[in-house]
């Protein structure tokens, strides 16, 4: 079938669709709550639809008619082949090495792909406190591939996070090994309403590696609290298609949870 | 007495929580974010003022966030806090950014593996995960060892991380199913529960229904903790709203975001919330009843009949 773009999207949707791109139908993804999650079941839509999802609060390959509100929200056992506990999700998948792709997020990502979810300012007597770590940490520890979608603010891409969270490569390429990782170099791709961003393991740095369209270089880096290196050619992020739109829209996110600037031109 | 009793266990909310909570506690917190949140037995530890508390547990929501609203918590050990979609848990937040509440972070899975050990009966568990974080850099001031790495006996030059078992003094989950004696079935996802019951001192569960002994035992697989691990049955239906009980409600999002409204004002906007839905119900009914009654809890059932 001939693909049909379309230019009429929100910077929201190309995000998630854009991420779902980096998940194969083989994988095992641990979902998070919000985009990624519209993300994941995006991609068991389209292009992957071998793709099982495990949920922290004990979900095992659940089959999800649509987006659900939050990771502990009762929808998210449907249809699973079980509903267990945090500890077999998190313990016997993440930790045990079956889960190939997880989601995070957070306030601030720096350089390294190291994510701040836990506060601003002094721990001990914070300016401002977030949630904290949930699963992230976990997740970051643990799984091979991260895939982080974030709106792109100069703030939240800091040189260097105040506080890590969940590491990425800490502070350079053996920052992983040197701290006791296992998971000594896992891949990270940040995706925003301005670019793509991917992790070179040999510097344990993140990389410019394609822009969002009728984005320039000089706006990634006006946004961005250090200047990502430049991989290869810049590319643009591929359009959606009116059939994706479509599948994102009414089945992915149909109560527009998630996609609230739905009609909301990319910011260019 | 023996823990390990097949006495009839069933009291309303205030005896179990006069009977087995107490000042200076650490009480174990089951649910997650909207799901299965103990509210109702929540409600009454703040009516009945215990404090002092710390409270632990993976997610902790809007249940810890009402009792650090009430000033009754001086800690809090988790993996996180907050109500997701719906927000932060404004009061957790605040009482931790103006030092009226310590914080001792871990993550879910250290939580639920302290848990883990807890029920166990060992005294620490080792975790990957953690290291390289700052989450190991900072501890509370109360905590008085956080945590431990050492080399693998096993494996020289591998580092592992140990962390201290966690046994709660009291835990208060919500549940679908109980029997008078205490065997507990969780119906749908079970968060980090498990591992907190049996790892706690004393348990007090609340459910849905309490259903014979032979619903037990004659499904025994699905029986998720046997009557050994439980002190208090207590009865009461909607016992997790707002949040939601999986199989019987939905949450109610309009309530969740009401109450979000008022924390996030603070000051008197929140003490008024607390005064006209905590401390001016006599009974978690009362609270239901102020809620919206049949009408909107019939609502919830069907919109969870729904999803099913």
């Amino acid at each position: 079938m001939e693909k049909v773009y379309s230019e009429n999207y929100s910077g929201d949707e190309l995000m998630a669709i854009e991420a779902s791109r980096f998940i194969k139908s083989t994988d095992t993804v641990i979902l998070g709550t919000g985009l990624p999650m519209v993300a994941a079941i995006f991609a068991q839509k389209t292009h992957a639809v071998g793709v099982n999802f495990v949920v922290e609060s004990g979900s095992i390959d659940p089959i999800l008619p649509f987006a659900p509100f939050t990771v502990a929200d009762p929808i998210i056992g449907h249809m699973a082949v079980r509903t267990g506990s945090l500890r077999e999700v998190l313990g016997c998948m993440v930790q045990r090495g079956l889960v190939d792709v997880g989601f995070l997020g957070g306030a601030e990502i720096d350089q390294f792909g190291n994510i701040n979810s836990t506060c601003i300012g002094d721990p001990q007597s914070p300016k401002v406190r977030f949630p904290g770590s949930g699963g992230a940490n976990c997740i970051a520890s643990c799984v091979p591939k991260i895939l982080i979608i974030t709106e792109h603010e100069k703030r939240r891409f800091p040189a260097k996070v105040q506080f890590i969270t969940s590491p990425g490569y800490i502070d350079g390429p053996d920052g992983r090994k040197k701290a006791g990782l296992k998971m000594a170099k896992p891949d990270i791709i940040v995706v925003t309403d301005l670019c793509v961003m991917q992790i070179n393991p040999d510097t344990g740095r993140l990389e410019l590696t394609k822009l969002m369209p009728g984005v320039t270089i000089d706006e990634v880096y006006k946004n961005t609290g250090f200047e990502p290196r430049l991989r290869g050619k810049m590319g643009e992020v591929e359009l959606p298609t009116e059939a994706e739109l479509k599948i994102l829209r009414e089945e992915v996110d149909p109560n527009h949870i998630y996609l609230k600037e739905f009609s909301k031109q990319p910011r260019t | 007495m023996s823990k390990v009793s097949k006495r009839v266990k069933v009291m309303s909310a205030q005896e179990a929580v006069e009977n087995l909570v107490f000042h200076g506690a650490i009480i174990g917190m089951g649910g997650q974010n909207v799901t299965r949140c103990a509210v109702a037995l929540a409600h009454e530890i703040i009516k009945q003022g215990k404090r002092d508390l710390t409270l632990t547990g993976c997610n902790l929501s809007i249940h810890m966030d009402l009792m650090v609203g009430a000033g009754l918590v001086k800690k809090c050990e988790f993996g996180l806090g907050g109500l997701g979609r719906f927000g932060a848990t404004f009061q957790f937040r605040r009482a931790i950014e103006e030092r009226r509440m310590e914080a001792e972070d871990y993550d879910h899975l250290t939580m639920v593996c302290r848990f883990l050990a807890g029920e166990m009966g060992i005294p620490f568990i080792p975790v990957r995960g953690l290291m390289g974080s700052d989450i190991l850099k900072y501890q509370a001031p109360s905590t008085k060892k956080k945590f431990e790495i050492i080399n693998n006996p096993w494996n020289q030059g591998e580092k592992v991380l140990l962390v201290p078992a966690m046994e709660p003094d009291v835990t208060i989950v919500h549940v679908q199913k109980a029997d008078e004696i205490g065997n507990v079935l969780i119906q749908g996802i079970a968060c980090h529960e498990p591992e907190l019951i049996r790892a706690s001192k004393t348990t007090i569960v609340s459910c849905e229904e309490i259903v014979p002994t032979r619903f037990f035992r004659t499904n025994s697989d699905s029986t998720t903790v046997p009557y050994h691990y439980i002190d208090a049955v207590v009865e009461q239906r909607f016992g997790a709203y707002p949040a939601a009980t999986t199989g019987y409600y939905s949450f109610d999002a309009d309530h969740i975001n009401y109450y979000q409204q008022r924390s996030r004002a603070g000051g008197e906007e929140y003490k008024k919330y607390l005064n006209e839905y905590v401390y001016g119900c006599e009974t978690f009914d009362d609270v239901l009843e102020k809620c919206g009654g049949v009408k909107r809890l019939n609502h919830l059932h069907r919109e969870m009949l729904r999803l099913m």
